[in-house]
């Protein structure tokens, strides 16, 4: 190939990575927005091992495709580009009957779950078989295309960030399809130009067609908002694209939110528009003088810090659509600071939406700040008299969904920090659903028990109030005992709403239960542990995980003991436990299942060819080794980033680009080192060591560095990941290049274990730091490199 | 259906077994569900809309008493199943659905089968039925976060509604809310999934 050849290539392979991490994050949002997270969180996982099949398939039918290897990639990567272009065509129409709402009530369904995997993994295979085949074929420059794969993926996650100001999620597959297709066109073999090129192009008016006229979402029936949008009268009346998420605000005159409202209340309750984000309830846009007799929420548990006393100035954190912050001007703060990190959401309520909620951010009284409340905790000196955290759970319980979502807000760490801004006689409010079996309410207790202990209040039961409805739970902590006329108040409230005191200095037991029985008692005598001296084996025998969480483990709706299952089991009944806790029984299952498919499609087929030679066990330790701690590493750091940006996008952006693209950088200068095994065990050495330090001090450098500006976070989070990321990069380049001197037969099966291992590892990853944190999976990071450093020092 | 599904997990109300014999569920699916009709489960009737599974219907049945005299307020009317086994016992109902599809559906089933007893409003069911109000038990099977005012108001005094909290294809909490001596009080009973989650003695 010529020069020109050459740099087409290159671009060729930038133009298709970019692709398929802009396709991966596209798929993310568009599933999500569709179905439930945790379903996209499948299909992913799944279609990611596209990659490993199609190392199988180059392993088994290696001498066809080197035959043809020109022909073959320009034509792959055309197909990549088709498959991506019609995946919401092809998977509505073929298998638009699953629905993951109904997957564990008709099981028919299941047959319908596996052709939508098939559809999502196939333009993943063509992809990654496009990929393998140049680095087969292009081995000896091995360090400069893979420098280009990972340039592209780099690129790739901020094109799709820019694509998501411009599109709507529905387009963006066929605008990402484009990259492929202008690959494939690049590198159309010489002697195929004449009878190619005019079909490419053409190809091209595919992702055009679908980008101007998108296919319609197949949004499942039963998402909140498909069920908004089916009430008489309901309709968008606005939408807008956004990297915060596709934002719709829905109008239902028949829509009244109110929740926990007490069963005295006998006004009306008025109808309000929702605000939704990627087809996902955010908030109602409630008009705070309808009725200027009452506010609503007067009328629920989470009145009773207002009960307590008249705080002065109050701060409402992750303030959604400004419903507290509304309550608390309401109720006659004069101060009322709102967090929300939803710049977009934000703008929108102060401007287009102002007139929806009655100019609440026109308010003097009302500051308003687009940060992740601890990142706003961090770099805020003010002192509050009252700060609210947002609601825990939704009606009717979630079943665990929210398993992974690290909640940065509600762990430990974030009620020391929201404690040092509390002014002397300052209070902190939070509510939440019941739940059965109670987790949530016990859980938030026993993070606030614990607050108090850490700050030297040993009595606890004198700063504590909980009052019960007949959904909700209201738990206030406050700094000074509660007096007897603060109380007395609670206790009046609570006869006037019909609610029931749960802790609360002088409590007798008779009063907990006069207006909301459970049939389940035993919540009480939970509560009272929780707050006693026997909380730690308490938390030891209680079924289900209520020790707070920490910013280690920041999954506070995280509850399942994997060591209680076959307990759960026995008391609650055959196949209840995925319905208690669905996010992390999915997690697990996907677990599973990839490691199943990786082993059937990836593993196996290769025991049956006959490869020649030495170097298996290398091949094996080597590739998954650094397939596994390159992910372990690239989760936490996304994870620990989006604390630090207080986004999660901007912070998987930031991570991603930063660490592919020095990966890509390290992976060029790898390939003017000498391929020595000084070299390579030199540079394992490093990266496990560069591991180990940032076990220790990523967290603690990025809390110092919370307060800098914007532009300075970007640059010093750079500075942060790019030497590890740099030494990341090199052992994959090298591996393959020793490979093709030593036994080349293995490059196929050294890409497809690479692959697998890294798609497997991001779910492990994640199970790891539910169940032991941050800490342990970048240890478990650094031994994964030390096998690879292993496999170098003893190959043969 | 009844035998296994019912009267086996505890269901020993007898007005209300008789009355889950007497309908027939397959008439209250869509075409594509008639096989699974008699299944353990909830089915899709469309609009994000679901047909209770069996068990609960009977058992929201079961928890109101439901006699020959009373008048009941359902509000979702859905299908009409729930409807339409209220009326097997009692003398009327009166059934709110708010999506129209729906509501003109539920209204044809119920007249071909002969249900005169029930009336299906098609309306928004958070005002309830005013005009025909006192009611002696309301059934609400499309749960919001808050229990309408009108509801409580338009429930007779000694009256019962029967609410069920959380998603049918997940976990249900049955919520019972009763009206004694002008004062409201409520139960939550135990989540149901298919069967009860009874928490068995340790």
């Amino acid at each position: 190939m010529n020069n020109a050849g050459n740099r087409r290539i290159y671009l060729s392979l930038g133009l298709l990575s970019a692709s398929l991490i802009a396709f991966q994050l596209a798929l993310m949002q568009l599933i999500s927005a569709v179905q439930w997270n945790h379903f996209a969180y499948m299909v992913i996982s799944i279609a990611l091992l596209g990659f490993g099949a199609s190392g199988t398939l180059l392993a088994l039918t290696r001498k066809w495709f080197e035959r043809h290897a020109d022909f073959a990639l320009c034509l792959v990567m055309l197909l990549t580009g088709v498959s991506m272009s019609g995946i919401i065509l092809f998977s509505s129409a073929l298998f638009g009957k699953f629905d993951t709402y109904l997957i564990f009530v008709d099981f028919s369904n299941t047959k319908y779950l596996f052709l939508s995997y098939l559809s999502f993994f196939i333009p993943f295979f063509f992809g990654a078989l496009a990929i393998g085949l140049i680095y087969i074929q292009y081995v000896n420059r091995i360090g400069t295309m893979y420098f280009a794969d990972l340039l592209g993926s780099g690129l790739g996650g901020i094109f799709l960030l820019g694509l998501l100001w411009l599109l709507y999620p529905a387009q963006l597959p066929a605008a990402v399809a484009v990259l492929p297709i202008v690959a494939g066109i690049l590198i159309i073999p010489k002697s195929w130009v004449r009878r190619l090129i005019i079909p490419s192009l053409l190809l091209l008016f595919l992702p055009v067609y679908l980008i101007i006229f998108p296919s319609e979402l197949p949004v499942s029936e039963f998402k909140s908002l498909s069920r908004v949008l089916n009430m008489p009268g309901s309709e968008v009346y606005m939408e807008m694209k956004s990297p915060y998420g596709h934002i719709q605000v829905i109008e239902c005159p028949s829509l009244r939110y109110a929740p926990g409202l007490s069963l005295s209340f006998t006004e009306d309750i008025p109808v309000g528009d929702v605000l939704y984000i990627n087809g996902n309830w955010f908030g109602p846009l409630a008009d705070r003088t309808e009725n200027d007799k009452s506010h609503f929420l007067d009328y629920t548990t989470h009145n009773l810090a207002y009960v307590i006393s008249e705080p002065g100035s109050v701060l409402i954190l992750d303030g959604g659509t400004g419903l507290h912050a509304g309550h608390a001007l309401w109720s006659g703060a004069s101060k009322v600071t709102f967090v929300e990190e939803n710049k977009k959401v934000l703008d929108l309520l102060k401007n287009e939406l102002a007139f929806k909620i009655d100019s609440l951010f026109s308010d003097p009284k009302l500051t308003s700040i687009s940060l992740h409340s601890r990142s706003f905790l961090l770099a805020d000196a003010s002192h509050y008299d009252l700060i609210v955290l947002p609601p825990i759970e939704s009606f009717g319980g979630s079943s665990g969904v929210n398993a992974l979502e690290e909640q940065y807000i509600l762990t430990l760490d974030a009620m020391n920090d929201i404690w040092d801004h509390l002014s002397d006689k300052g209070m902190i409010e939070v509510t939440s659903w019941m739940d059965y079996p109670v987790r949530n309410p016990l859980k938030i207790l026993a993070t606030l028990v614990e607050t108090l202990e850490q700050k030297g209040y040993m009595e606890v039961d004198q700063h504590l109030i909980a009052i019960r409805s007949w959904g909700t739970i209201s738990f206030v902590l406050k700094k000074t005992p509660f007096t007897p006329d603060e109380v007395s108040s609670v206790r009046d409230f609570c006869e006037l709403m019909y609610f029931d005191p749960v802790l609360l200095p002088g409590i007798i037991s008779s009063e907990r239960s006069v207006f909301n029985h459970l049939e389940d008692s035993s919540f009480f005598s939970s509560v009272d542990q929780i707050v006693s001296s026997e909380r730690n084996s308490f938390y030891k025998n209680y079924d289900f995980n209520i020790k707070p969480a920490t910013d280690s483990k920041p999954y506070f709706s995280q509850y399942l003991k994997l060591d209680r299952l076959s307990k759960l089991h026995n008391l609650f009944g055959q196949g209840a436990v995925p319905f208690l806790e669905i996010g992390y029984f999915i997690t697990l299952l996907t677990f599973v299942q990839i490691s199943l498919i990786a082993f059937i499609l990836i593993i196996l087929p290769l025991f049956f060819t006959k490869w020649k030679g030495k170097g298996k066990v290398y091949t094996l330790f080597h590739f998954s080794g650094i397939g596994i701690g390159f992910m372990f590493v690239e989760i936490i750091f996304i994870q620990q980033f989006i604390l630090y940006f207080g986004n999660p996008v901007i912070a998987a952006s930031a991570v991603l680009s930063g660490m592919l693209i020095s990966s890509g950088v390290g992976s060029l200068v790898s390939s003017r080192l000498k391929n020595s095994n000084r070299n390579i065990t030199a540079i394992l050495f490093l990266v496990i060591l560069f591991i180990l330090f940032y076990t220790f001090i990523l967290t603690p450098a990025l809390r110092v560095s919370t307060n800098l500006p914007f532009f300075l976070k970007i640059l010093f989070s750079t500075l942060l990941i790019s030497p590890l990321a740099f030494f990341m990069g090199m052992p994959f380049p090298i591996g393959l290049k020793y490979l093709d001197g030593h036994n080349n037969t293995l490059i196929p099966w050294a890409w497809g274990i690479n692959g697998c291992f890294s798609v497997i590892s991001t779910v492990l990853a994640t199970i790891i730091a539910v169940e032991a944190g941050f800490f342990w999976v970048m240890l478990l990071a650094s031994l994964a490199y030390g096998f690879a450093l292993m496999a170098n020092i003893f190959k043969r | 259906m009844v035998s296994e599904q019912i009267a086996r997990r505890g269901i020993k109300h007898v007005q209300t077994l008789d009355a889950m014999r007497k309908v027939e569920r397959h008439l209250f699916v869509t075409p594509g569900n008639i096989r699974m009709a008699y299944a353990d489960s909830p089915l899709s009737i469309g609009y994000g809309q679901t047909i209770s599974q069996p068990y609960i219907v009977a058992y929201m049945t079961q928890i109101i008493e439901p006699k020959p005299a009373y008048k009941i307020l359902e509000i979702g009317t859905g299908s009409g199943y729930q409807a339409a086994v209220l009326a097997e016992i009692v003398d009327k109902v009166y059934t709110i659905e708010i999506v129209p599809e729906l509501g003109e559906t539920a209204t044809d089933r119920l007249q071909k089968l002969g249900y005169d007893n029930v009336e299906v409003i098609k309306a928004d069911g958070y005002y309830g039925l005013e005009e025909r109000a006192p009611f002696d038990a309301i059934v609400v099977t499309a749960a919001s976060e808050h229990i309408p005012p009108s509801l409580i108001q338009q429930l007779k005094e000694g009256g019962k509604m029967i609410i069920p909290v959380g998603s049918p294809f997940l976990v249900q909490t049955l919520m019972l809310v009763e009206k004694k001596k002008g004062k409201i009080s409520t139960s939550s009973l135990m989540p149901v999934r298919f069967v009860p989650f009874t928490r068995s003695q340790e």
